[in-house]
């Protein structure tokens, strides 16, 4: 039901976003950009081109930057969200770091950490981690005591407490977030890849652009585009299955 | 049985020390139900929550079967105002959770005495539902099943009726006092309203305005016999229980 729902959402949003390009570029009638014909046409030659070892790239690099921002900020949000004395330490770095773009310490962290995978990641990590302690410590503090007094009656020890009330109650609002990190994450994927690598979504689209090859280039975003897409869905299908006490369940009886 | 020595609680708020309740003396026995009845901001939450181990922090001393209260090592059940259901755990997940918390295996006896509790309180096709698609007398009877289904050695419950509409109050009320009687549970619970302290306490305790003490404890004659609304000391005893609250609370 709800795979289907999103099958024709895809479907009608693909088909309208395509009908609006072709009707331009037949309109406007240049060469930097063609038909969404044209460019599909040329899909056959881009899977020869080891596109996959680039997409592959980008996704070692995005869900292994978002997956570490999630360890560290969870474990931060929570700590501040229980303990004063973490707050006071963590609470004014965290303030004064969130509103600083991150990209600008990319020069920094390449000279730091090589102009590797390493350095992409970490900024990765570095723009998304503050997010999650955030809305980790947000969520945390949103608990209301009473939650917990029935485990508290039945002596529930600290990580009976965690999995059963803290773990559960700030999942949906973290997955929310996550929803937001992967556009912010791609959009620093294309970045970081611009340097310092010969793979990668990024790297693709900017060495077409470079050398005019714009059939190329277009196919590079659909499929950048796509991935996002992808990792979109799996997010939604997380979310169907950890936050299944939050829809409305179908009328029985 | 439950032994209740000088227990007294002093909040901090702000740079306030509220004295909440206390000193009360108390002793509850076994297999008995007491209702406790009391003005509103007297403690008498305040009381199931040491009871419950929210609240650990009081003076005095308090004896579940002769050892000091603590929950980690005893069954104490719990039904809070709003049932306390954990929202992102179905009906199943929820009446199991005090085995689970407990790490107490399901063996064939435990699963006869859930089947019973589950029938009796008619829970048992809710198993897959989510307590935001449960009525308010549903949720209460999964509070309820979560409860015993433990088989507590205390089961504390506050003001557990007082949400539901009366149709279903009374009705939920019966199902409880049938399900007690089978069980026998040593039970203590709060309520505003003296129909139902007199309807499902065997004894009645009577609390003073705050800081909450004893004022008395009345034994109900009433208690378990059939058409107790109808019942001509029904009215005696609770027009003697509202000279004393006309009296604010006092002999």
């Amino acid at each position: 039901m709800k795979s289907k729902k999103r099958l024709v959402m895809f479907l009608q949003g693909f088909g309208l976003i395509n009908l609006i390009w072709y009707l331009v570029a037949v309109l406007w009638n240049k060469s930097v950009l063609p038909t969404p014909l044209q460019v599909y046409a040329h899909m056959g030659d881009i899977l020869n081109q080891e596109i996959g070892m680039h997409i592959l790239a980008s996704l070692y690099r995005v869900t292994s930057g978002i997956i570490i921002a999630l360890i560290i900020g969870i474990a931060i949000g929570l700590l501040m969200a229980n303990s004063g004395q973490w707050t006071k330490v963590l609470g004014p770095v965290v303030y004064l770091t969130y509103p600083t773009p991150k990209t600008v310490f990319l020069p920094i962290l390449m000279l730091i950490f090589g102009l590797g995978n390493g350095s992409k990641i970490i900024l990765i990590v570095l723009i998304l981690v503050f997010q999650v302690i955030v809305v980790t410590r947000d969520s945390v503090q949103n608990i209301s005591h009473e939650t917990y007094d029935m485990i508290t009656s039945l002596g529930g020890s600290k990580t009976q407490r965690f999995l059963n009330v803290t773990l559960p109650a700030i999942l949906p609002e973290l997955l929310t977030n996550l929803r937001v990190s992967v556009g912010t994450a791609l959009s620093i994927l294309f970045f970081t890849e611009a340097y310092g690598t010969q793979y990668g979504m990024g790297f693709y689209i900017l060495d077409a652009w470079s050398r005019m090859d714009y059939m190329n280039m277009y196919l590079g975003i659909i499929i950048i585009s796509l991935v996002g897409f992808v990792l979109f869905i799996m997010i939604d299908i997380i979310e169907e299955h950890v936050c299944k006490w939050k829809q409305t369940a179908p009328q029985e009886g | 049985m439950l032994v209740i020595k000088q227990l007294a609680v002093t909040y901090k708020k702000a740079d306030e020390s509220i004295h909440a309740l206390g000193p009360i003396d108390l002793t509850i026995q076994q297999g008995e139900i007491y209702a406790i009845i009391g003005p509103s901001g007297c403690g008498k939450s305040t009381l199931l929550s040491v009871l419950s181990g929210v609240i650990q922090n009081y003076e005095g001393q308090v004896l579940l079967n002769d050892v000091p209260l603590y929950p980690r090592e005893q069954a104490i059940g719990y039904i809070p105002q709003h049932f306390g259901l954990l929202p992102w755990k179905n009906v199943e997940q929820n009446y199991l959770l005090s085995l689970k918390i407990k790490g107490i295996k399901i063996n064939t006896q435990t699963q006869e005495q859930i089947d019973y509790i589950l029938e009796h309180l008619n829970i048992s096709d809710l198993k897959h539902r989510f307590p935001k698609d449960l009525s308010g007398g549903q949720k209460q009877r999964v509070a309820i099943a979560r409860a015993f289904i433990m088989n507590p050695q205390l089961l504390l419950m506050d003001e557990p009726f007082s949400s539901l509409d009366s149709l279903t109050r009374e009705e939920a009320q019966e199902l409880f006092i049938q399900l007690w009687n089978k069980k026998k549970l040593t039970t203590l619970f709060v309520t505003h309203s003296i129909e139902e302290a007199i309807f499902m306490g065997k004894k009645l305790i009577i609390m003073s305005d705050c800081p909450g003490t004893i004022v008395e404890i009345i034994d109900n004659p009433l208690f378990n016999t059939e058409n107790i609304r109808e019942n001509t000391e029904h009215l005696k005893l609770s027009s003697y229980i509202r000279g004393i609250i006309k009296k604010g609370w006092t002999l």
